[in-house]
């Protein structure tokens, strides 16, 4: 369990399937984290049973969001860990919608970023996010990420191209927040 | 074959193993290319026989260039091929060092993008170059492609922090420039 000020971060286990499978069947949800086709609830049950069996570690590491008073409300992701380069990228969804804008998000992502910094000991966290998704652009300037690119045109939803935000936060960075106090945590 | 001015690209073979595993031990090639490791010729061997015994298809666009008089000098690759967005990322090796800075790699770049863009019916092409990688920079210049950012810091090289820039070309970029 790794503590935050509004949720905790845990391990994923079986018995988040039902909400993971209803976050998954969500048209709205679905186009935020870019993915296109259905998926049966069988898909989503032997890709949870095949990762819960095994202990998370540098190379995988996927966490469940609760709220302090254990709701399940999202999960987050890291992928393409690198540990030459100390860098990873991060997937994060809000599936509950009353906990969207709300801060929830934002405090597990500050809640990652120290367990990224402090504990796994990367350099640099970085995350793809869509340009029409104004929500998550806002959440991530808030805790700190800087944008840092623009790819043209490579997503494409709802019949049109739309740019993809290369943004991302540094170890420095993190820790000037971490000092001057812009993080209270 | 998909002919070029200066290069070919063709399917690769299993007669370039001796020379492809040359080239990814050459530290002087993959300075610039994400092999850090060194690769034995069985590994190579095993890899290549994989490549080579299914055909190239959309999803597994991988050409050796060879100069118009059959000289095999490198690799160009398109993958993670997507369909609905129609967009793919490209590496290129250049592994005969007497054949840097001469045009065959930007040949080779531009017969690739021709393909991409006038056969596979792609709209975006992106790619990645480290920032110590000024050559290669300006020949994805020189063959249209436009930086869009720079991944800070997402690269440990030489005992240093380096950049990743990040370039694409789109369809009509190619189109327009002829």
């Amino acid at each position: 369990m790794i503590k935050g000020t509004l949720v905790n971060l845990r391990a994923r286990e079986l018995t988040d399937i039902e909400q993971s499978a209803r976050w998954a069947g969500d048209e709205e949800l679905q186009r935020l984290m870019g993915d296109r086709y259905p998926q049966s609830r069988a898909a989503t049950e032997a890709s949870m049973r095949s990762y819960v069996s095994r202990p998370l570690s540098f190379d995988d590491p996927r966490f469940g969001i609760e709220t302090r008073d254990g709701v399940h409300i999202g999960g987050l992701r890291l992928m393409d860990v690198s540990a030459e380069d100390r860098r990873a990228r991060l997937a994060i969804i809000i599936g509950e919608a009353p906990y969207q804008s709300r801060g929830y998000g934002s405090d597990a992502l500050r809640t990652l970023m120290s367990f990224v910094f402090g504990d796994m000991n990367l350099n640099r966290l970085d995350l793809d996010v869509f340009g029409f998704n104004a929500r998550a652009l806002a959440a991530y300037r808030k805790c700190g990420f800087v944008e840092e690119g623009r790819r043209r045109g490579a997503q494409y939803t709802r019949g049109a191209h739309h740019d993809v935000i290369i943004m991302s936060i540094l170890r420095d960075e993190w820790a000037a927040q971490q000092a001057a106090g812009e993080v209270t945590r | 074959m998909i002919r070029g001015k200066l290069v070919d690209l063709r399917a690769p073979e299993m007669s370039d193993l001796d020379r492809n595993t040359r080239w990814i031990n050459d530290r002087e090639v993959t300075q610039f290319l994400s092999l850090r490791y060194q690769m034995s010729l069985a590994a190579e061997e095993a890899w290549m026989r994989d490549l080579v015994s299914k055909p190239l298809s959309y999803d597994r666009p991988f050409f050796a260039i060879e100069t118009r008089d059959g000289v095999h000098i490198g690799n160009t690759n398109l993958f993670n091929v997507r369909p609905a967005v129609r967009h793919a990322e490209l590496g290129i090796m250049v592994g005969e060092k007497e054949y840097w800075s001469r045009g065959y790699g930007s040949d080779a770049l531009k017969t690739l993008l021709g393909f991409a863009f006038g056969e596979m019916n792609l709209n975006r092409v992106e790619l990645f170059v480290y920032d110590f990688n000024a050559r290669a920079q300006a020949a994805y210049r020189k063959c249209g492609f436009v930086e869009e950012g720079r991944r800070r810091q997402a690269l440990y090289r030489r005992g240093a922090w380096h950049d990743l820039v990040v370039m694409s070309v789109l369809r009509e970029e190619w189109a327009s420039a002829g």
